[in-house]
């Protein structure tokens, strides 16, 4: 598990050059990024100033306009949406998605099937795809999100906040090399967020790269190792979580006056 | 029962093909796929096996079999076509596909017979056959709601998005939807032709594509379950609304609408909601925690270890 160490300046995800244009509006432009292994990295920025965009290019949902993207030292960009996951590459969404007429273990599962190695690779063709059985991956995503008890429960039934994590278990369970969070703590309270936090960097421990996009600059500092400042559509700061936040120039594009009194 | 076999059997027949037709709508809706080629597929199915028994006098069953692997191709072909569409376009062009299949039956001249249609299509097709073909029809598409396979395809319904991040294909799945459907369609149609001995445009006209999406509506389209029972319903209800004289389409069409507005999971939606409200009520909280709804904040550390944050 020390795996971060050993490979700690190995590109998991490298950005370079990245444009997505839509019509005239350069939502994202001329941005390059650079995610090494086993590291908790950070984008902040003002609404609109291209993280989602980013994300859903990261993830193949959004067409680039230009530049690259390489996963693992490969061509990225021209991997279809539907792939990235059999690449191992794990995301949340913004808003909270699951499917509301299954069970959390069910929505969980739906993240193990995705996932190759998984026990059930053994298995023959029809107890994989037809068969009623929970991955291990389930039980451990579950016990790692602390969701035990909630299994049988629908989405509905629970708060926002259980919600997301059963997003964040959906993403584990498809035993991730890089894991995508978009907001993963909007709609928690101080002490969900210290858990997500905490996990998170569990994680990071045992050797797996993730993406944080977050408002709460709070959770940022005490999450992240690297941090990217976004504005208009490029970074214009990057490094420690603390050193961004006070950048002069991050504080006038997005934290305004409010954090110096913080 | 006999006595009743024998006045019924039309019916009877009739409940096997619906079965199959209602499956060939029931299961692209359960893939969010608005298709209704199903009886588009139906009227491929019923024609091209009277055309091939009539004009070739070739055995039922290889007949069937030749008419669902042309609805299949032409399934997939469709499903190519309007893969860019959604909801009421794609609905509108499925309707199209299938008054194309209709037109195409009344101009086909001799080899379709116009507007009077094919007779005389004589068939070994027995009422095992139907039974047997309608349970195939059953547990295959039973299976595709089950494990893995099934909640790919509810990911695929409810959330296309969530499905890719997932590594579901959504285009394969949609485009399996329309050749499962062109299958059962077809299979139905197929039979249909075979065991009345005739077909006819007026048999697959735009009444089939009502009376398939009733099915559905009434039975529900979560599930196979809800199919077989708006076949049912729909297949028996005529004949006991007979009652009613000239009122009978009247109640025919309160009864669709009562359901359509009131119940819009089907009956099938009606019992799986019970079933789930009570396995709901019976369960414990987790943890002896209160359900995680009922508390306002600070909810499900099972061990409560709520100095770890901060």
């Amino acid at each position: 598990m020390s795996a971060a160490d050993a490979t700690a300046t190995r590109p998991v995800l490298e950005i370079r050059d990245l444009a997505v244009h839509f019509g005239g509006v350069k939502a994202v432009d001329r941005l390059s990024m650079r995610l090494d292994e086993g590291r908790i990295y950070g984008i902040i920025g003002p609404n609109g100033s291209g993280k989602s965009t980013l994300l859903g290019a990261v993830t193949r949902l959004t067409p680039l306009t230009s530049g690259e993207i390489l996963f693992d030292g490969e061509p990225f960009h021209t991997v279809h949406a539907s792939q990235i996951a059999a690449k191992r590459i794990a995301r949340t969404f913004q808003t909270v998605r699951l499917l509301p007429d299954v069970s959390v273990r069910d929505n969980i599962q739906l993240g193990a099937d995705a996932a190759r190695g998984d026990v059930d690779e053994r298995r023959g063709w029809w107890a994989r795809n037809f068969g009623t059985h929970t991955s291990p991956a389930v039980a451990s995503a579950i016990a790692r999100t602390r969701l035990g008890g909630f299994e049988d429960y629908r989405p509905a039934e629970m708060s926002y906040g259980t919600q997301r994590r059963v997003e964040i278990a959906r993403a584990l369970a498809l035993d991730p090399r890089l894991l995508l969070l978009d907001e993963p703590t909007a709609g928690m309270n101080q002490r969900e967020r210290g858990e997500i936090s905490t996990l998170l960097k569990e994680l990071r421990d045992e050797g797996l790269t993730q993406l944080l996009v977050e408002h709460d600059v709070q959770m940022m500092v005490d999450t992240c190792d690297y941090v990217f400042a976004m504005n208009l559509g490029t970074v214009i700061a990057q490094g420690r979580p603390e050193d961004v936040v006070r950048d002069p120039q991050v504080q006038e594009a997005y934290l305004g006056k409010k954090f110096r009194h913080a | 029962m006999s006595d009743f076999y024998a006045a019924n059997l039309v019916l009877i027949q009739s409940t096997f093909i619906g079965i199959l037709l209602a499956l060939s709508v029931q299961v692209p809706m359960r893939a969010g796929v608005f298709s209704f080629a199903g009886a588009g597929s139906y009227g491929i199915g019923a024609y091209v096996s009277a055309i091939l028994v009539l004009k070739t006098g070739m055995p039922s069953l290889l007949a069937i079999l030749i008419s669902g692997i042309v609805a299949m191709v032409v399934g997939l072909l469709l499903g190519l076509l309007v893969a860019h569409l959604g909801g009421l376009y794609l609905a509108m062009a499925t309707v199209s596909f299938d008054l194309i299949v209709s037109v195409l039956a009344i101009n086909g001249g001799d080899l379709t017979g116009g507007v009077t249609g094919l007779f005389g299509v004589l068939s070994d097709v027995t009422i095992f056959h139907l039974i047997g073909l309608a349970l195939l029809g059953i547990v295959g598409v039973a299976l595709t709601e089950r494990g893995r396979v099934g909640r790919r395809v509810d990911a695929v319904r409810d959330d296309p998005e969530l499905a890719q991040s997932v590594g579901i294909s959504v285009r394969r799945y949609r485009l399996a939807a329309f050749v499962v459907s062109g299958l059962l369609g077809s299979v139905a149609g197929s039979l249909n032709s075979l065991v009345r001995s005739t077909i006819s445009p007026s048999d697959i006209g735009f009444s089939l594509i009502v009376l398939a999406l009733t099915m559905i509506i009434v039975g529900g389209a979560q599930s196979w379950k809800g199919a077989v029972l708006g076949a049912v319903i729909f297949t028996w209800l005529p004949p006991l609304l007979a009652g009613f004289g000239q009122l009978q389409h009247v109640v025919y069409g309160v009864i669709v609408a009562t359901a359509a507005i009131f119940v819009p999971g089907g009956l099938y939606g009606i019992y799986s909601e019970a079933r789930y409200r009570r396995t709901r009520a019976k369960r414990k909280t987790p943890q002896g925690e209160a359900p995680a709804h009922e508390q306002a904040l600070a909810i499900s550390v099972p061990n409560g270890d709520a100095g770890r944050s901060a």
